[in-house]
This record gives structure tokens, C-alpha cells and sequence, in this order.
């Protein structure tokens, strides 16, 4: 059994939802109480290999959490959703749980490792992944494969990391000097001193400040969520760009573009057959939601075809190039495959 | 929920020890409330009375925990407050005890009591003084096995039962909520979240029902019951 635990993006999402599921005792509350709502079981869904036949069920749990928790800085409420949604994974049985959007982020930035013991439970963090060395692997390959896709030639390419020195995107760094022929790497991030020990680490990159790169670069990874608002009208970079949307939640794709732009979204994979689950309209944001998931959940899917027990992804910076090529390989073997540009997006393919 | 930070408490503060005192008493009511509720459903159920008889046992060796946990501070308990605290839960089990309605009794302390206990101790466990931490600490294993009683009758008995918890719940529910409400500054002063208590509360008792065969709908609609 996996467990997949999600959340939504707003409290207007999240009443609506309330009220299409009929549970107008949630739907008619503001943020207090879902600063106290505990997290449910809300679907169960099931997974089949393309290679292997084998189907595997999982769990969707709605930690109850909400962005607006951060935005009001009700870090207290935001931690508990959390870590009370993983004891609640947890005594249910699930093997391996992967914590989706914000979930992972705030685990780490509150440093809710410290926190062991949950009222009856003692947290097994064996049990849990970020997932983010599948979402590595993901847009490493969006690199290619997109720029494939829209013309661009890797091997006189600048590319762009933007949140460079995070867990996904220090791991993607490492991943495109180790597997691409790309030109020039440009990092970008807040904190200077841990660029320049991300540069050192690979022996190159060029660091710079967000509008430097986005003047250069023909390709650029969004791992940080930076791109609400983002009108990609006025951007005076090469004539042919590739940005792929890897942060969350996804909003750059509809954002206002010049000809030659084009937007992906990264850190999606999707599956040769139907995942079959209830609700995914509602609680699956992507675009097909039937074939489609993030590759951060993927990765507890992939884990559980494979029975590996055991916390793939954890901790700060410590996504390798080995772990990325590991479950690239399981990503392949169970028919996965990173969402690229479709005829029907207008790009020549 | 284990608090990720806990700032420095002066457990000799005049504002704490006031707190204390009607937290203090409440606790105790409500453990001497759950003896007496206890015993008297070992009447009502005679086949299980030699375990009800047990759990009574274990509630009273709790208030004289709590009541040891007052002296450790130098606070006089304030009965009388917890007395008339614990008034409508108090009230409500003795009507149905008089109606010979067992589901009601159960709802009221097996389920409700007990998971409010279990929040409220859960919560209180990591900012208690040392004294206090320890009885507290074992006095929540207690209540689980109390909790754990309750929900494997209704469970047991769950088709026949189904409507009385729900019709127990919509009454009992609200008492609740209210008597949370009314201890908020108390229990803050004692460095109690109240967020954190009725978030704890919602995950015990969503646990049990649950537990017992309601579905996710019917938990999530009888667990917001009258929320405040």
C-alpha cells in the first residue's frame, strides 16, 4: 500500500470542494477550521505496471493543510497538518508515503524531524519520501526531451535553474552537468554562500540574478514557486525560450507569452494506462488527471511496485546523481514518462 | 501533537497557578465524573461490569494523580468550578441512565470524554512541569484503553446502535465544543493551544467513529456537529 498526501490551493478551492463532495459542514467554514480539521482519507487509488502487470493500491490523504496557513503565518496550525497527516498514514498501515506540494517543504523548513512521538504514535520516517529525486529526474528529462521538442540544441543551450541550491533543483543541477552536453549552466538562488558551494560541487555554473538569466537563457527549470503573476510578454531573452514550470502550484502556463515562449509543466509524469481513482478531478491538479500525477507521488507508486521500503528521498541536498539514474530507471521500467508538449499545443513536433 | 518549540514556563507564575487551579479542578472532576459514570454503566451492562468496575479503578488512581500534580504547585483545586464545568455532561448521563439508553452513556464517556481527555493531556504533556508530565503520561495510555472499551461495544453493536450515537452526538457534540470554548484562557495560560486541543480531539474521535463502521462522510459530518 502507498500513501500519497495532498493538500489543496486555497481555501476557496477548498470550500468548493466541501460543497461538491456534500460536506457543507466543511464547505460553510473559513480558515479557523481547517486550522483545526483533521486530515482524512479521502481516496483510494490504483496504479498497474506496463511491464510487470502488477497493480498497486494507494491512499490519498487530504492533510487538511492550506497555503493561506503560511501566508497568515500560522506556522503552528501549518506544521500540525503535516505531521499529523503522517501519523494518520502511518496508522494506517501504508508502506511508503509521498508528501506532495507544500507538505515536504514545510517537513523540512520547520525541521519537523525533531518531532518523533505523535500522541500514540512514534513517526517511522522509513515510511515517507519527498519524492523530490523522481521530480529531479523528471525535469532533467523535460530538459532534453523539451528541448528536442521546440528546436533547441542542448549543446549551445544556457540553461537556467531558478531556486538552484534547493533539494530539486541542486539535484537537477548535478544531473544535467553529469547527463547533458549543455553549453552554459546558470544558478540562480537567494543565498550566495550556498551557490557558490553548489558551484564548487560542480565545478562550473555561472551565478546570477533572476533577470540576468532570463535575458541568456534558452531554457529555464522553475523549481522555486516564483512564477504567479509572470508575464512572459515583455522578456527580452533568445527568440526561441523553454520554461519548464516545475514549481508550485503550477500558474505559468497560462501566463501572457511572445511567439517563440514556450511553457511545460515540470515535474509531471505521465502513465501509459488509466491510474484509477474517484476523484481525481479534485484532487489530481494537473491537466489529465486520469493519466497524469506528479512525479513526487510517482515516486511512492514506484517504490511500492518495487517494495522498497525505505525513505528514497530525505533530507537536505542529498539527491545524487546515482538515485536520480535509480528511479529514473524504475520511473521507465513501470511506464512513466515526463509530460512533454503535445500537437495540440501548437509546436511543430 | 509534540510542540515544535517550547518557550521557557514559570510553573510559579501567580497568572499559571490561578490557571491551575481551575484546570486542575476540572481535570479531577472529570476523572472522578468518569469513576462514577463507570460504575454506574457496570450496572447498566451486568455482563461487563467486573471490566467497567476495572476502568472505574484506573479513573479514580488518576484524579488522585492529578489531585498530587495541585499539591506539587502549592494550587488549591477549585471544585466548584469543576463541578459545575462538568454540570451538562453530568446531567445529560444521568438522563440517559434514567432511560436506560447505554449508547448514550457510552457516547458521552467513553467516546467524548475520553477522547477530549486524550486531546487536552496530549496537548498539555510537553509543556507540564516534570511532575506532571510523568502522571500525565501514563494517565493518557489509560485513557486509550478506556477509548479503545467503548468503541469495540458500540462497534460490537454497531447496526442496532447506528441512529442513538449519531442522535447522541448532534446532542453531546455542542456540550462539548462549549466547554472548550469556556477554558481557552485557562488553558493558554498554561501554554495549551487551543487549536491544537480540538484538532487532536477531531483526529481521536474521527479515529473511533470510524472505528466503530461510520463512513468518511458520517465521520466528517457528525465530527463538525455544532462546531464553534
Amino acid at each position: 500500500m502507498f500513501g500519497l498526501i495532498g493538500h489543496l490551493t486555497s481555501l476557496a478551492q477548498a470550500q468548493s470542494v466541501a460543497r461538491n463532495l456534500g460536506y457543507d459542514e466543511f464547505a460553510e467554514h473559513d480558515l479557523e477550521f481547517w486550522c483545526v480539521a483533521p486530515p482524512q482519507m479521502v481516496d483510494e487509488v490504483a496504479v498497474t505496471s506496463t511491464t510487470t502487470g502488477k497493480t498497486v493500491y494507494g491512499q490519498y490523504v487530504e492533510s487538511c493543510f492550506l497555503p493561506e496557513m503560511l501566508a497568515q503565518k500560522r506556522f503552528k496550525a501549518a506544521t500540525r497538518k503535516i505531521i499529523n497527516a503522517m501519523a494518520f498514514a502511518q496508522k494506517r498501515g501504508i508502506n511508503i508515503t509521498a508528501l506532495g506540494g507544500f507538505s515536504s517543504i514545510i517537513f523540512e523548513n520547520f525541521n519537523l524531524d525533531k518531532i518523533k512521538h505523535i500522541r500514540n504514535v512514534t513517526l517511522e520516517l522509513e515510511r515517507f519520501t519527498t519524492g523530490n529525486t523522481h521530480t529531479a529526474y523528471v525535469l532533467g528529462r523535460q530538459v532534453q526531451q523539451g528541448a528536442d521538442q521546440c528546436g533547441i540544441d542542448l549543446k549551445r543551450s544556457t540553461v537556467a535553474v531558478i531556486g538552484a541550491t534547493g533539494d530539486i533543483g541542486s539535484g537537477v543541477c548535478r544531473w544535467l552537468t553529469e547527463h547533458t552536453p549543455v553549453q552554459e549552466l546558470v544558478l540562480v538562488a537567494r543565498d550566495q554562500e550556498r551557490l557558490q558551494n553548489l558551484r564548487s560541487e560542480l565545478g562550473g555554473g555561472l551565478i546570477q540574478t533572476i533577470d540576468q538569466a532570463l535575458s541568456i537563457a534558452d531554457i529555464v527549470v522553475w523549481v522555486a514557486s516564483m512564477g504567479q503573476g509572470l508575464d512572459l510578454t515583455h522578456e527580452n531573452g533568445p527568440d526561441r525560450v523553454l520554461h519548464i514550470d516545475g514549481g508550485y502550484p503550477k500558474n505559468m502556463a497560462k501566463a501572457p507569452r511572445r511567439e517563440g515562449v514556450y511553457v511545460l509543466d515540470g515535474g509531471i509524469v505521465e502513465h501509459s494506462l488509466d491510474i484509477e481513482w474517484k476523484l481525481m478531478n479534485i484532487i489530481n491538479h494537473v491537466a489529465n488527471p486520469a493519466r497524469q500525477i506528479y512525479a513526487c507521488f510517482a515516486e511512492s507508486i514506484l517504490l511500492e511496485f518495487e517494495q522498497l521500503y525505505t525513505n528514497f528521498s530525505w533530507g537536505r541536498n542529498q539527491i545524487t546523481v546515482e538515485k536520480i539514474d535509480e528511479i529514473g530507471r524504475l520511473s521507465v521500467k513501470h511506464g512513466f514518462k515526463p509530460l512533454l508538449f503535445k500537437a495540440a499545443d501548437g509546436i511543430a513536433l | 501533537m509534540t510542540q515544535a518549540t517550547v518557550h521557557a514556563i514559570n510553573y510559579q507564575d501567580p497568572k499559571y497557578l490561578d490557571a491551575y487551579s481551575r484546570i486542575n479542578a476540572l481535570v479531577i472532576e472529570g476523572e472522578r465524573e468518569a469513576e462514577s459514570n463507570y460504575l454506574t454503566m457496570g450496572e447498566m451492562l451486568p455482563e461487563h461490569k467486573e471490566d467497567f468496575v476495572r476502568l472505574a479503578a484506573m479513573e479514580r488512581k488518576h484524579a488522585k494523580g492529578f489531585e498530587a500534580c495541585g499539591n506539587n504547585l502549592g494550587v488549591t483545586a477549585d471544585m466548584a468550578y469543576g463541578k459545575k464545568f462538568f454540570d451538562t455532561f453530568h446531567r445529560n448521563f444521568q438522563d440517559a441512565k434514567g432511560r436506560k439508553d447505554i449508547v448514550t452513556c457510552l457516547v458521552i464517556q467513553s467516546l467524548l470524554i475520553e477522547c477530549f481527555a486524550i486531546a487536552a493531556y496530549n496537548i498539555y504533556i510537553p509543556v507540564a512541569d516534570d511532575f506532571a508530565r510523568k502522571i500525565t503520561e501514563n494517565v493518557v495510555k489509560d485513557e486509550y484503553i478506556h477509548l479503545n472499551y467503548g468503541e469495540k461495544w458500540l462497534k460490537d453493536n454497531f447496526e442496532n446502535s447506528r441512529e442513538a450515537i449519531q442522535q447522541a452526538n448532534a446532542e453531546n457534540l455542542p456540550v462539548a465544543w462549549r466547554m472548550l470554548n469556556e477554558v481557552e484562557k485557562d488553558a493558554s495560560a498554561l501554554s495549551m493551544d487551543r487549536e491544537a486541543v480540538l484538532e487532536d480531539f477531531l483526529i481521536a474521535y474521527g479515529e473511533t467513529l470510524s472505528n466503530i463502521g461510520f463512513t468518511t462522510r458520517e465521520v466528517m459530518q457528525m465530527s463538525a456537529k455544532g462546531i464553534a
